[in-house]
This record gives structure tokens, C-alpha cells and sequence, in this order.
């Protein structure tokens, strides 16, 4: 009686699920352990205070975690004053210019919404070369043209914790202009225009209908940037290590690279990070999912733009000043540099070459850094967005069981600064047979891991645009699920894939925090040299590095655009 | 063969369907209904009623959990059995609501998939694929891409990329309900005219009382998940058994009371409202008991304005008219509250004006518990 109950539940388990268990535990467990296993090492690094050499750790302690506290504790203070400011100008930038493009009849307006998506393509790394070109302190072109009017002193100093939270709001900040925009795109222009027939004028209309609406957008966005900005890398090392100034991912690349190097302590700032990372990401979340967004609905709405009259001239060149400080002025500069034996901004002191493109394109280890990345990117890109394609269709299409906390493995990364993922992807490997530890493929999973949730969203958001009955409809039709992927889910998704291909390939080219640690004498990369040519030769070579960087993401970006423009004119 | 002939050969069966979603809640509880061979039937309900549900479990696009649904004799899904027939080897079809035409392909080629599916020979393909676009005179626009055509068009290739490969059996989920009124009346004669047509049973599914009325053999009323009545249109609207029918379904006055007399032999029973009086009614229920409390319902637009003798009586005053230009639409003050009636515009009553309302005993039905 027992026995026959047991079976038949197992029965009908087996009746429900099928082969569906094993498929989902399989990539649950294949995509956990590229995930997880790094967090996991970070942990285990933390807390060891023994031999740092021996595996396993002789002993564990929380010194690692007080440390920080007692010795590290400017360089806490540094992190959160420069994310503060950063996160204060990202927002008010990404505010205003939000505002003025998607509600004011500025001139031009398509024309710059299209520039502002430039800045972020141009990488903070680059963003802050070109600002270290500019505002270095006696060298930087605009000290130097101070001084050729007959200026003395240096009014101009990038190398502060300003300046560095200057770069990182004008180039990794666009993310809040995205962000502020959508919510005030989501947001039904009646709302508006009932207080405009009460009879309230456009600016009591904003301040009492407009602005408690969109609060939540910000305030959201205020918050995901700023743990953005704790965990950003780039602009803190190029801006900060001439001065002497250290953030905590900074830090972290200091003390691994310093000799002796000390794991632990690198360990404990990066798990510190990582877990101030995750309370205000699941913060941003809460307040997102709160459900104050009633008024605000999923469909994208075209407000009706405020005639904002002569005052739209003063609008407008706003968003020219910051096309001019986050586009125009860091790529002019990077190109007059990049051709000069020497750089400087007065021109009739000039000496044009073209040496430093030969170099850097002669250069033995230059070249194979760019080559690797371009081999890294594309091997990177064609793995990563068919198995995320794969991953996607489970996770948003199939009635797979689990398939929610396939989606959450796939988010991970994001809350994982890309250094710290990298610091627990060295310890996860090094002492994992295989000898895959500094070599090109240990990159490459690297790339894949911090990359699934670009990937994913990218190819979600066409995923979720196909309605599904396309898909029944074939299976109604007669069609088998491989007649069905092949003749309707497959070329609806080509648009979806090739955009999440070009991301792929652009991010990996341009990856400089998982690779700074993970890349061996024989694995050289693009970002991570620009970053030590700069540390060790001149500016002019690195400027030429950069701009072809530069150009091989814009390559990828430019077929990227052409090709999902076609095919929405094809589609609409 | 005549029409009720051939619909005693039984083409779906559906037994004691049961649909849970996730979380256990209970979409379909316990349908069951046949469909006869060349038989147009339409599921009614208001959204969430499980409508769909049903008709996406006939395809195979859900998962019952408890039931059986036989389709030709064939079993498609049986949970003791348990079997569950994939939807591409189900052999029915289907036209989606969203009209799921695909945008990557031409006109063409959308209503030739099943039948590049079913591997037919070039000639047979664009033979039969004329045919389907003539029937819904479509032909010019072959070569069209999809995603260049308008709502109404878009309709049109899915009805024919359903029809295409001579299906036995047609599914409909709610193909007008995205349509403009005018257009969607249109498609509705259309649509009655196809089936007649071809040789195909249907099974159709609309939250729209009147569409399910005008173009269906059958009616089955679902609410919650299980069946209310199940009827011909006539019988559905004239003698609907329960509160939710005849709420749902057309326009009704229901009215509240106790049961004085016994049925009669013909199903005639008496029924006495709040204010005393006593209304004849039907119970088409069958035998009920005198003294339970009952609520009747009448219809708005078999009431009429005048004594008549034989019919039952209530006295009023207009309170409201609200001309429709169709019909005009009364409301009246009564005794028993207010009562809505709908007469032809031939003929107006001021408001204000007394009036006596009076309905035959077969137009006042006597609702099920």
C-alpha cells in the first residue's frame, strides 16, 4: 500500500517534469559554478589570516575585515566622497538633460539623443586619459594655454578625487540620463495636461505633477549609480595613482600587485565592496518594485514637448557643453596628442609624427594585446550569444522548472564590481589543475561570466518583444520545435542576436577590470596595456593605443546600428 | 447530410478538464462539453472565466492536470492515462487573437507554413494557398510582406493560414476582439459564411454576448472556471438558468421574491414580488417548491409599454430615457425599484410619464438557486 502510493507520486513527478529536472540542474549547476564560485573564494580569502601562500588556509580570522577600519579607513572616506560627487553631477546632468530631450522642443533633439549614447561607448578608461591630456597639472592643454596668455600658476588639476569624480559622472554617468529619460518616457502626458486644464501653469505643473512623478525614476537612479560609481576602476587608477589617491577598487589592485602581495586584505575591501554593492542594489529594487509606479505604466508614451520658447536656445546649448566636454574636447585631444612626438596644444610649437600609430601597431606586445582581444571578442561574442540565446529562450519561454533562479544566476554579475569578480576568478583558478591560469580561455570565461547580464538583457528585450502565439501558431501549424526555431523563433530573434554579438565583442574589446588580474605574460590584453603603457611610457603612445581601441568598439558599434536599423525597417 | 445529422458524429470531447497555474490556482475546474461534427461552438464568459484556457488545453498549448480530450475519436489527453499529445501532432488549428501573423515572412508564405509543414508538392501548395486567399479575398496581396499590412488584413491572412491546409478542426481565440465595431461586424458575417463553406467544426472563444449569440450553433457560458449552461443562442437568451446567464448575457431586469405555487405541468409557476403582487413565471429548471425565496429575470427588450391581457402587470413612472437610436432605453420607477426597459424608437414616452409595463409568463424565468 505504502509502497504503491511512493510510486505512484514518483510516477506522476515523472509525469510533470520529465527529462526537465536534469536539464535545469544541469546549467543551474554550470552557470552557478562560473557565478558563484569566484564570490565563494572571495569569501574564503577574506577571512584567512594564515599563510597566505599555503591552499588550504592555515587560518581564519576577521583581522582582514577590522583592518580596513583602522589602517584603510582615508581610503573609505575617498571612495564614498568620490562616488558622492560623482553620483551628485551624473544626476544632475543626466536630470536636466533628460528633461530638456524628452520634454522641451529643443532644436535638434533626435539628432542629440543620439550623442549622448557616445560618451558611455567611449569607455571611462579612455574618458580619462583624454581628461589627464587636458587638465593635467603644468603639461595639460588647457594649463598650457593658460599659461601661453600669460597666465602663471596651474589653475587646472585633474589628479584630485574632483577630478576623478568629474570623469567618471561625465562618462559613466549617461547611464542616469538612460535611466531618468525612461521613466520620464513611461509616463502618460495626460496626467500633465489634465493639471494644464485646471488651470496651472507649466511651472506649477512641474513641480506638482511632474516632479513627485518622476521621484521615484531618480531616486532609483541616484542610487543604482552610485553603486556604480563605488565599484568603478578606471577613471580612479589613471586620475588617482600620479597623485597618490586611492579608492577602494584602486586599492585593491595596489595591494595585489605590490610586493609582497597581500590576498586578504585585497579580499576583505573586495568583499566589503561587493556586499555594499548588493544592499543598494536590492535597495534600488525595493524601492523599483515598491508599487509607487502605478501612474507610471510599462508603455512608452510621446509626451507632447513644452514650447519652451527663446529659453530653449539656453536649453540647447547645454546639451552642446556636454557634448563638448564628454566628446568633442577628450577626442580632439587624444588625436592632436596621438600625432605629436610631444604633446602640447599650442601649435606652433608642434612636431607632427606618425610614429606613435606605427609603434603602437609594430609594437610585439602591443599588437599582440590588440590582436588577442580581437580574437578574445570574437570568440567571446559567438559563444556568448548563442548560449545565452539558449539561456534566454529557458529562462523567458520555456515552462522549465527553476528557470527563475537560472534568470537570477544570470543577473549576478552585475552587483560583483568587474576587479573584485576578477580577484575571485584568480583564486578560483590558480590552484585549479588544467593550467588554464593565465591563459587567453581563463579570459575568456572571465569575459563570458561578467558579461551574461548584458548578454541576456540585450537578447531578452527582443525575446520578450516576439508575442508568443508566433510561436504557437507554428506549433499549430504542424510544426515540430526544431521546424518551429528554425523557420519563426530563430529569424525573429536575428535582429536580438547580432546586437547582443556586436555588445559582446565591443564590451570584451574594452574590458580593463576582470583582465587587469587575470591576464598572464603570455595573455595580453588591449585595456590592461593602454592602462600599464600609460603607468610606464608616454602619453602620446597611449592616446594612440586608446583612439584604436577606440576605433574597433566604434567599428563593431556602427555595423551594430546599420544592422538593427535595417531590420526595423524591415519589421515595421 | 443535413445540418443536425451530421453534427451527431462527435469530433471534440472534453471530460472533466481540470487547469491549474502555478501557485494552484484553478483556471478550468471540471469542463466538460461535446462538439459535433461541423458544429460551430462558442465559449462565453468575462475574462478569467477559463475560457481560453480550455480552448488553448483543445490545442495542446497547456498542461491540464486532471480530465480527458479526445479529438476525432483519438485521444489527445488523458491524466489517468496520462498521455498529452503535442500540439503539432494534434492536427487542429488555430487563429490567435493577437493574429500572431509573422512579420519575416510574405503573406504567401505565412498561409503555406502547414502545408510546407505537411511536406506538399510545390503545385499543391499554390493551389491550396490560392484557394484560402480567395476565400477571404486576399489574393492580391500575396506577394505583400506581413508586417505591411493593416489590422483588419493581418485578420484576414490568419483566418486563411488556418484554413490552408484543410484542417478538420478550427480553434478561434477571440480573432475579432482587436477589430474596429464596423469592421468586426463585417468579419462576423464573413466568418459564419466560412463555416457553413467548408466542412470544419469550431470552437470559438469570445467575452463579446452578442458575437457568441450572432455566429454560433451552441453556447456554453462559463464563469469561474466551470460551466454555467451550455445552449443554443435562443435557448441562452430566452430561458438562461442562472443569475450570472441572464446578467451576462443580453440585458435583464432580475427581481427578487418568494415561490408561491408549485410548477404546473408546463413548467408555469407563480411568484410573488416585493410589493405583493403576484407574477406567472417559468421554471425551466424543472419542479420547484413552494415558499423558497427565487429572483426571476425579464428581459429589457420583452417588455412592453400597456396593459395586455394574460401577462403579467406592473405599474410605473419614467424616470430616465436615454435614446440608443437602435432602441430606446427606459428606466423606469416601480414598486419593486427600478426596471430597465428597451423598446424600437417607433414610438417615445416622455420622462415623467406613468406608465404600466407588461410581459408575457414565458418571458419571466424563474433563476436557479
Amino acid at each position: 500500500m505504502q509502497k504503491a502510493l511512493v510510486d505512484h507520486a514518483l510516477g506522476d513527478m515523472k509525469h510533470r517534469f520529465g527529462w526537465q529536472i536534469p536539464i535545469s540542474l544541469g546549467i543551474i549547476l554550470v552557470v552557478g559554478f562560473l557565478v558563484l564560485l569566484p564570490v565563494l573564494f572571495l569569501f574564503e580569502k577574506a577571512f584567512n589570516v594564515g599563510d597566505p601562500m599555503s591552499f588550504p588556509a592555515t587560518k581564519h580570522g576577521t583581522d582582514n575585515l577590522f583592518s580596513l577600519f583602522t589602517e584603510d579607513f582615508d581610503i573609505i572616506l575617498n571612495t564614498v566622497y568620490v562616488a558622492l560627487m560623482a553620483t551628485v553631477m551624473a544626476i544632475f546632468i543626466g536630470f536636466t538633460l533628460a528633461w530638456i530631450l524628452t520634454r522641451t522642443n529643443v532644436a535638434a533633439r533626435e539628432k542629440l539623443e543620439r550623442l549622448m549614447e557616445v560618451p558611455y561607448y567611449m569607455t571611462p578608461l579612455v574618458g580619462a586619459l583624454a581628461w589627464a591630456v587636458l587638465a593635467a597639472p603644468k603639461s595639460g592643454f588647457f594649463n598650457q594655454a593658460w599659461h601661453a596668455v600669460g597666465g602663471t600658476n596651474d589653475p587646472f588639476d585633474i589628479y584630485t578625487l574632483f577630478g576623478i569624480a568629474w570623469v567618471m559622472a561625465l562618462f559613466e554617468g549617461t547611464v542616469a540620463y538612460v535611466m531618468i529619460s525612461a521613466s520620464m518616457k513611461s509616463m502618460d502626458p495626460a496626467l500633465e495636461e489634465s493639471a494644464r486644464v485646471m488651470g496651472a501653469s507649466k511651472l506649477r505643473t512641474t513641480l506638482t505633477v511632474t516632479l513627485p512623478l518622476v521621484l521615484p525614476g531618480v531616486l532609483g537612479a541616484t542610487l543604482f549609480v552610485f553603486a556604480e560609481m563605488l565599484g568603478s576602476f578606471a577613471a580612479a587608477l589613471v586620475l588617482g595613482i600620479p597623485g597618490r589617491i586611492y579608492v577602494v577598487t584602486t586599492s585593491i589592485w595596489s595591494t595585489v600587485e605590490a610586493f609582497p602581495p597581500n590576498y586578504g586584505k585585497a579580499a576583505a575591501m573586495g568583499l566589503s565592496l561587493f556586499l555594499v554593492m548588493v544592499a543598494m542594489l536590492a535597495f534600488y529594487r525595493w524601492i523599483v518594485t515598491r508599487g509607487s509606479y502605478a501612474t507610471i505604466t510599462g508603455k512608452a508614451f510621446r509626451p507632447r514637448p513644452m514650447d519652451m520658447g527663446r529659453f530653449s536656445w539656453f536649453l540647447f546649448s547645454f546639451c552642446l557643453l556636454y557634448i563638448l566636454l564628454a566628446v568633442i574636447l577628450p577626442v580632439g585631444a587624444l588625436l592632436l596628442t596621438s600625432f605629436q612626438t610631444f604633446a602640447t596644444v599650442i601649435l606652433s610649437q608642434a612636431t607632427f609624427t606618425l610614429n606613435n600609430y606605427q609603434e603602437a601597431l609594430a609594437l610585439g606586445p602591443v599588437r599582440g594585446a590588440l590582436l588577442n582581444s580581437i580574437v578574445l571578442g570574437i570568440g567571446v561574442a559567438t559563444v556568448g550569444a548563442l548560449v545565452m540565446t539558449v539561456l534566454v529562450w529557458i529562462i523567458y519561454r520555456s515552462n522549465l522548472k527553476g528557470r527563475g533562479a537560472i534568470e537570477y544566476l544570470a543577473m549576478f554579475p552585475s552587483s560583483v564590481p568587474r576587479l573584485v569578480f576578477g580577484l575571485g576568478l584568480l583564486w578560483a583558478w590558480i590552484n585549479m589543475p588544467g593550467g588554464l591560469y593565465g591563459s587567453l580561455w581563463l579570459l575568456g570565461i572571465a569575459y563570458f561570466t561578467v558579461l551574461l547580464p548584458l548578454g541576456v538583457r540585450t537578447i531578452a528585450g527582443v525575446v520578450l518583444q516576439i508575442d508568443k502565439s508566433l510561436e504557437e501558431c507554428a506549433r499549430v501549424c504542424g510544426a515540430g520545435w526544431g521546424y518551429q526555431m528554425r523557420t519563426v523563433t530563430l529569424p525573429l530573434l536575428k535582429p536580438g542576436i547580432i546586437a547582443a554579438w556586436m555588445l559582446l565583442f565591443a564590451a570584451s574589446v574594452r574590458e580593463v577590470g576582470a583582465s587587469l588580474l587575470l591576464m598572464g605574460p603570455h595573455s595580453k590584453v588591449i585595456g590592461p596595456s593602454i592602462v600599464s603603457t600609460w603607468a610606464n611610457s608616454g602619453t602620446q603612445l597611449t592616446a594612440a593605443m586608446a583612439l584604436i581601441q577606440t576605433f574597433v568598439v566604434m567599428l563593431a558599434l556602427i555595423i551594430l546600428f546599420r544592422v538593427t536599423r535595417e531590420s526595423q525597417r524591415e519589421m515595421s | 447530410m443535413s445540418g443536425p445529422e451530421r453534427q451527431q458524429i462527435t469530433r471534440i470531447e472534453v471530460k472533466d478538464l481540470v487547469v491549474r497555474y502555478a501557485g494552484d490556482v484553478l483556471a478550468v475546474n471540471g469542463v466538460s462539453f461535446d462538439v459535433g461534427r461541423g458544429e460551430h461552438v462558442t465559449l462565453l464568459g468575462p475574462s478569467g472565466c477559463g475560457k481560453t484556457t480550455t480552448l488553448r488545453a483543445i490545442a495542446g498549448l497547456e498542461q491540464p492536470s486532471a480530465g480527458s480530450i479526445r479529438i476525432d475519436g483519438r485521444t489527445m489527453y488523458s491524466a489517468a492515462e496520462k498521455l498529452n499529445v503535442t500540439t503539432e501532432n494534434r492536427g487542429v488549428s488555430m487563429v490567435f487573437q493577437s493574429y500572431a501573423v509573422w512579420p519575416h515572412m510574405t503573406v504567401f508564405d505565412n498561409v503555406a507554413y502547414g502545408l510546407k509543414v505537411r511536406k506538399q508538392s510545390g503545385a499543391q501548395i499554390k493551389e491550396a494557398v490560392d484557394r484560402a486567399l480567395g476565400l477571404v479575398q486576399m489574393r492580391h496581396l500575396a506577394d505583400r510582406g506581413a508586417s505591411k499590412l493593416s489590422g483588419g488584413q493581418q485578420q484576414r491572412v490568419a483566418l486563411a493560414r488556418a484554413i490552408a491546409f484543410s484542417p478538420t478542426v478550427v480553434l478561434f481565440d477571440e480573432p475579432l476582439s482587436n477589430l474596429d465595431a464596423k469592421l468586426r461586424a463585417e468579419m462576423r458575417v464573413e466568418l459564419r459564411d466560412l463555416q457553413r463553406r467548408l466542412d470544419i467544426t469550431s470552437v470559438y472563444v469570445t467575452h463579446d454576448q452578442e458575437e457568441a449569440l450572432a455566429i454560433s450553433d451552441r453556447v456554453i457560458v462559463m464563469n469561474v472556471g466551470v460551466i454555467e449552461q451550455i445552449g443554443s443562442p435562443q435557448e441562452i437568451y430566452n430561458r438562461p438558468r442562472t443569475r450570472f446567464v441572464a446578467d451576462f448575457v443580453g440585458s435583464a431586469n432580475l427581481l427578487k421574491g418568494k415561490i408561491r405555487g408549485a410548477s404546473d405541468a408546463g413548467g408555469g409557476v407563480a411568484f410573488e414580488i416585493a410589493d405583493g403582487s403576484v407574477l406567472q413565471a417559468i421554471a425551466p429548471g424543472g419542479a420547484v417548491a413552494a415558499g423558497n425565496d427565487g429572483e426571476v429575470s425579464v428581459r429589457t427588450a420583452y417588455i412592453g409599454f400597456g396593459k395586455v391581457d394574460g401577462q403579467n402587470q406592473i405599474a410605473g413612472a419614467v424616470y430616465q430615457r436615454m435614446f440608443h437610436g437602435d432602441f430606446v432605453q427606459y428606466i423606469i420607477d416601480s414598486p419593486v425599484g427600478r426596471l430597465t426597459v428597451r423598446r424600437p424608437p417607433t414610438q417615445l414616452v416622455d420622462e415623467g410619464t406613468a406608465v404600466t409595463l407588461s410581459f408575457a409568463p414565458e418571458h419571466c424565468v424563474l433563476l436557479q438557486g
